[in-house]
């Protein structure tokens, strides 16, 4: 009887409450009926899927961070970017992602930065995603002084 | 059809003959006829009764039946592939990408311009030029690396002494443009204080087989 109750549990009580907590992870945080639907409809526009997780932190660029163990090793650690203004919603970039955190997201460690923190160095600087394709990229230069001078007509 | 059935019957009639010559073995030396196995299904006798189920099938398309069924239960399962700019695949502590320079922890560089990587680089793709600075200690003015000519072997860090030049864990650097690739000290170095947190620790992680 215990077998039959339990072979129900799985097949019809254990789905439905996970596709609840998935749509309530998933919902806009400003309430009411519509938000809900629509942070549902935004998060598969950004993500492919929804699915919910354990919030483990949040880095320094506002980039989320979750974990859900029921998901195979590959998938169970995934970043939700930062969406502060439009443009970040739907601009956001692999190389984002804090050092601090990307070791942990990479599987490297099992601790994420919120449980062993970091040694800070006073040489550190902040974190930047890569610029290429914008003003602000990187355009090599010589860092030494130019070993011929060119001549000065003496008038 | 008729003719695929005579094509079964004889197959099978043969089938028969080969069984019997392994199973006599009294001409042949070797042991070769009995050392065969059959990978393929075993085919039915041809009897009437199996000649309809086949014709059956082949006529009502249970195939397509069959596949599609495989296809719903796919499309339902969960995915193999992970979802990648926010899902992201194990990396070594090991791993080498990005070159950074890294700084001792009271911020002096940590390169003294020995030119061991330069000299081990099998693709000749670091340049190095090295001068007196003011307080009188050998340092670079030029650690140029073309990163299009790299081919991350990693024989640049295993040769530093100081453990200055290292390969980052990051790989996600690609450019737009050939000449953003040409990294100088100064990038490096930047690299460095960006990912020094992340280059520490997986260091750290390492200690035991260095």
């Amino acid at each position: 009887m215990t077998g039959v109750v339990k072979f129900l549990h799985r097949q019809f009580v254990v789905p439905f409450s996970e596709m609840m907590k998935t749509f309530q992870h998933n919902y806009a945080q400003d309430g009411g009926y519509f938000p809900r639907i629509r942070g549902v409809l935004t998060q598969i526009a950004r993500f492919q899927e929804i699915k919910y997780g354990d919030h483990v932190g949040t880095d320094e660029l506002g980039n989320k961070f979750y974990e859900n163990n029921r998901f195979f090793v590959g998938r169970n650690r995934w970043v939700d970017y930062n969406q502060e203004t439009w443009a970040d919603k739907w601009d956001y970039n692999a190389s984002q992602i804090t050092p601090e955190w990307h070791r942990w997201l990479h599987y490297m460690t099992d601790d994420p930065p919120t449980k062993v923190p970091p040694k800070q160095r006073p040489f550190l600087i902040k974190h930047k995603r890569n610029m290429t394709g914008t003003n602000d990229c990187y355009v090599p230069y010589s860092t030494t002084r130019p070993k011929i001078e060119s001549w000065k007509p003496p008038n | 059809m008729a003719l695929c059935n005579v094509y079964k019957l004889s197959s099978y009639l043969t089938r028969k003959s080969i069984d019997l010559v392994g199973s006599t073995r009294a001409i042949v030396t070797s042991s070769s006829c009995l050392s065969y196995k059959l990978v393929n299904p075993k085919q039915d006798v041809p009897s009437l009764r199996n000649i309809v189920d086949t014709n059956a099938n082949a006529v009502f398309g249970t195939e397509l039946l069959r596949g599609l069924g495989m296809v719903v239960a796919k499309t339902f399962s969960e995915p193999a592939t992970i979802n990648y700019p926010f899902e992201k695949g194990p990396l070594s502590p090991r791993f080498r990408g990005e070159h950074a320079l890294r700084r001792y922890p009271s911020g002096e560089e940590r390169c003294i311009a020995c030119k061991l990587c330069e000299a081990i680089c099998p693709a000749q793709a670091i340049t190095i030029e090295a001068e007196e600075r003011e307080d009188g200690s050998r340092r670079t003015t030029r650690y140029d690396i073309d990163m299009t000519k790299c081919i991350f072997c990693g024989l640049c860090q295993e040769a530093c002494p100081v453990d200055a030049i290292v390969e980052g864990p990051n790989f996600e650097y690609s450019t737009e443009t050939h000449e953003e690739l040409l990294y100088n000290k100064e990038k490096l170095l930047e690299n460095g204080d960006r990912w020094e947190t992340e280059i520490a620790a997986n260091i750290e992680a390492d200690y035991l087989y260095r």
